[in-house]
């Protein structure tokens, strides 16, 4: 008896079995420790703040003339502002801000920093050198002053604009990390037989060797955001970027300098709201990466 | 273990040292004042030089000047005596003499003279400034200075007069001619004479010799401290300045402190923690939040003395841009803007709503125009009659948001330094407000004061902030209204308007306006000012009230208050509310014999 095997239906449902076992592993990863599961309760949070958020609230929150600074209460879980305004209202609707600058931001550090990293641990040689070069000289650069520069001349106003020159100053780690991950798996055995079999260096590329770095650029790619979440609440903090009432940096220096938070406690709810802000979305993202580090690597899965 | 007993010993004196303090002192009975200098931090490697903008001189305590400024709302010539013991001047301003003090002596033991002034004078033309401006056809430019006898010097005003001659001339810093007198070549006075009185390229070439001489003047660092006023730096380091007292003071027996700590300070914040932690004997004009305010007068001894300032905050308009162009847009916005409110917010201590727009603080402006104040319009918020006002202006308003004449959306961006965060708030309450009336209002922050005032300057802003009625003066008060800002400037003695958008003009405003069908130049009339007599001074300051009442270049949005703080625990005697003295330093209180040590 002979049993005819149809190659593509074959490759199809492997991929699909292989797909649904993936997410059975996450699903059982997350499960294995509450603390993952709020990671991911917390960033979805997030998200859906960034999303709906500003939809939930008018466009020109209310005050109340005579209730500046308020203490918090039900009406107001973290008090009000200078201007009367609900200090959660704010830390809700600027959550936008923050979080399309920390996913730009991410976005363009880590596909500049794999794509530069990538080619030059592959190709070695002169390639290898030029890009390297370059790298050290983004790394070179001085983030902070260079960007308090900048702020004189460019005003920040979308998200996005703030996330490209924060990405395009972040790439140099990443395509430091991903050149010399590239350069140890370019001599293992399973690419030399992609070679031997004359793959084109696309496929060994994009199909080799990228998954078998993808976790690592994955956890990266978290971990940019919170970098980039500090880096723009720094600068709004200093002042230098445009004034946003709802911004987190701008709650925070308000809070501060016109509000004397930390010589009083009649403003700390209205510093104390943003901190924690920035505290649990960090935190949530901790705690994904550790989640992804075991999906990832099978030799910490706890079986 | 004793090396390192010994080791750590020292580390903790060098610690103490360098963390804001001069360390452990052995002063007297009279103690140690400490206290802040408001108008600079402290900068350990500045030379110890007046000249020197960061320079370690403190007006009051180690730098004296002829004589000091009284807050007198509307009189700029009223001083208390300092260097210079008393002066008189002619009906017509023309001629000035002053006379020193005749103990007066520096710290070495040398007598202060009339020279150490010709010597002060001579530097001060290097630096430029009213008095001591190089062109000859500057209003209140100093002309000759002959020296009479060693306590008495002459000082004639050149031929385009102006009232605040001797305000100027009597604040002049006085530096020993015995150390400062080298800076000045040998044909110095020679050299002056050619740049004020000659012509063509001999004078343009001494006017660049005596500026080029700036620099050094500036950069000039003194091994030591050489003081006429009550005390001379002893020591300086990033955290404290250090002075002990001048023995050699012409009125030392006035003197209550041993010596006085003037403590740096990085922002508001750290004087807030000053004062809470009961440091500081006196804090100038600072500002403060109510909570914190609260917190400092629980403090034992912390007191607050209150008491006029005379400047104002204001929303200034580029005229020169559309719709601000139109003075219906400017009274709607006036009408818009709850003034109470946004001092509330803002500047709920340090600060009075303006009554109305009149150009002046309030309380000068009641001195001037008497019972024509009550006439100007108060703008009380008033929807209905900013409505109206639009509606004159052609702006149209689709849904619920107003729109420019040609349907165009009309966004307002207000613009504030950063750095200021009384004026974030207010702008910040003033953009809600409009919001609510639906104008589409926002917030924009220039990165620090230098860059705002430069893109100011450029005519990159529709709407900002600004300080105004820089009194006593009313030439300075309307000067900032009607002067560079908007365009009026002197050209070699001769009152110009420049086009919008050149040389410094970013106000844009008309040259002439109509007020009460009359035609004036407000510009012209600021000039006048200068010259005027007190009779029309009166009348000229109240056409220029109901300009800047009718025509709105700015809104008065508060007044300030001067709020000082002061610890009555160790030392008495301060200045009370309202007092003449208030805005000077605590060093002149103690030449006017205010400050007393408690006695136990």
């Amino acid at each position: 008896m002979t049993v005819t095997v149809m190659p593509d239906m074959a490759t199809g449902t492997s991929r699909a079995t292989l797909r649904r076992n993936f997410w059975r592993g996450v699903w059982r990863v997350l499960c294995r420790k509450p603390s993952r599961m709020a990671g991911v309760i917390i960033v979805l949070g997030f998200a859906v703040m960034g999303v709906i958020g500003p939809l939930v609230y008018p466009a020109n929150l209310p005050r109340d003339d005579n209730a500046l600074y308020a203490s918090p209460s039900l009406q107001h879980p973290f008090g009000t502002d200078f201007e009367g305004t609900d200090v959660l209202a704010l830390v809700v609707t600027g959550a936008r801000y923050v979080l399309l600058t920390g996913l730009a931001t991410a976005l363009i550090t880590v596909a500049l920093g794999t794509l530069i990293g990538l080619f030059a641990g592959f190709r070695r040689g002169g390639w290898d050198s030029a890009l390297m070069r370059l790298t050290d000289l983004n790394l070179a650069i001085p983030g902070l002053p260079l960007l308090l520069v900048l702020s004189t001349v460019w005003k920040f106003t979308s998200p996005l604009e703030m996330g490209l020159v924060l990405g395009l100053l972040g790439w140099g780690g990443v395509a430091r990390a991903v050149r010399s991950q590239t350069l140890s798996l370019r001599e293992r055995g399973f690419i030399e037989a992609a070679r031997g079999l004359g793959l084109p260096t696309r496929h060994i590329i994009g199909r080799e060797l990228l998954p078998s770095m993808a976790p690592y650029i994955a956890m990266n790619m978290l971990i940019a955001v919170t970098g980039a979440v500090y880096a723009q609440v720094g600068l709004f903090f200093l002042g230098v970027l445009p004034f946003d009432a709802n911004n987190w940096g701008v709650m925070l220096n308000l809070a501060v300098f016109s509000g004397g938070a930390l010589t009083t406690p009649s403003a700390l709810p209205y510093l104390l709201a943003p901190l924690l802000a920035i505290l649990l979305l960090t935190l949530g993202i901790v705690l994904i990466v550790d989640a992804m580090d075991e999906i990832f690597n099978p030799r910490l899965r706890e079986e | 273990m004793k090396r390192l007993a010994a080791i750590a010993a020292l580390a903790s004196i060098v610690t103490a040292t360098a963390c804001g303090s001069t360390g452990q002192e052995n002063a007297g009975q009279g103690g140690i004042y400490t206290t802040i200098d408001g108008s600079k931090q402290i900068n350990a490697s500045a030379p110890i030089n007046p000249f020197n903008p960061v320079g370690s001189v403190f007006d009051g305590y180690n730098g004296m000047a002829l004589a000091w400024p009284k807050n007198d709302p509307i009189d700029p010539n009223q001083f208390y005596p300092a260097i210079a013991r008393s002066w008189t001047i002619t009906p017509d301003q023309s001629e000035a003499v002053i006379h020193l003090q005749p103990n007066a002596r520096w710290s070495d033991g040398k007598p202060v003279t009339s020279e150490d002034v010709r010597v002060s004078i001579g530097l001060a033309y290097t630096q430029g400034g009213t008095a001591y401006a190089l062109d000859p056809k500057a209003a209140g430019a100093a002309a000759t200075i002959q020296v009479v006898d060693p306590t008495t010097i002459r000082i004639t005003q050149g031929a385009n007069k102006s009232n605040t001659f001797l305000s100027n001339l009597l604040s002049t810093v006085v530096v020993p001619a015995h150390v400062y007198g080298s800076l000045l070549p040998r044909d110095f006075w020679h050299t002056l004479k050619v740049a004020q009185d000659g012509k063509g390229a001999p004078a343009e070439r001494a006017k660049t010799e005596v500026t080029g001489l700036a620099d050094k003047v500036i950069a000039f660092a003194p091994s030591h401290d050489v003081s006429a006023g009550p005390f001379v730096l002893e020591r300086v380091n990033p955290g404290a300045a250090l002075l002990r007292r001048n023995p050699y003071f012409y009125d030392n027996k006035l003197i209550g402190p041993d010596k006085v700590e003037l403590l740096n300070y990085s922002g508001n914040q750290q004087i807030w923690n000053y004062l809470i932690a009961g440091k500081l004997d006196n804090a100038p004009f600072t500002s403060v939040p109510s909570a914190v305010l609260d917190r400092i007068r629980s403090v034992r001894g912390n007191k607050v003395i209150k008491g006029f300032s005379p400047v104002s905050t204001s929303l200034a308009f580029n005229q020169a841009r559309k719709p601000y162009d139109n003075v219906h847009v400017r009274r709607a916005l006036a009408y818009l803007i709850d003034r109470a409110q946004v001092t509330k917010i803002a500047s709920p201590e340090g600060g009075t709503p303006s009554l109305t727009t009149s150009g002046i603080h309030a309380e000068a402006a009641k001195v001037w125009l008497g019972s024509q104040f009550e006439g100007l319009d108060p703008y009380r918020l008033d929807p209905a009659k900013a409505a109206a006002e639009l509606k004159a202006a052609g702006m149209t308003k689709r849904g619920n948001t107003w729109a420019l004449p040609d349907g165009r959306p009309w966004k307002v961006e207000i613009h504030v330094p950063a750095s200021f965060s009384d004026w974030i708030s207010a702008a910040k309450s003033i953009t809600s407000q409009l919001n609510d009336h639906g104008i589409d209002a926002t917030v924009v922050t220039a990165a620090d004061y230098t860059l705002y005032l430069s893109e100011l300057a450029a005519g990159k802003y529709d709407v900002g902030f600004w300080l105004m009625g820089l009194g006593p003066s009313p030439y300075n008060i309307f000067q900032r209204l009607y002067g560079q800002a908007n365009g009026w400037q002197m050209f070699g003695g001769r009152l110009e308007h420049v086009a919008p958008g050149t040389e410094g003009n970013w106000m844009g405003g008309p040259e002439t306006v109509t007020v009460s069908g009359t035609k004036v130049d407000p510009g012209a009339l600021t000039s006048r000012l200068n010259f005027a007599p007190p009779a029309e001074q009166k009348q000229i300051v109240g056409t220029l009230a109901k300009v800047s009442n009718e025509q709105l270049p700015v809104i008065q949005l508060w007044d300030y208050v001067n709020t000082q703080f002061v610890n009555t625990s160790r030392y008495t005697g301060f200045p009370p509310d309202d007092n003449e003295a208030l805005r000077l330093s605590s060093g002149v209180w103690m030449q006017l014999g205010m400050i007393k040590k408690r006695q136990a």
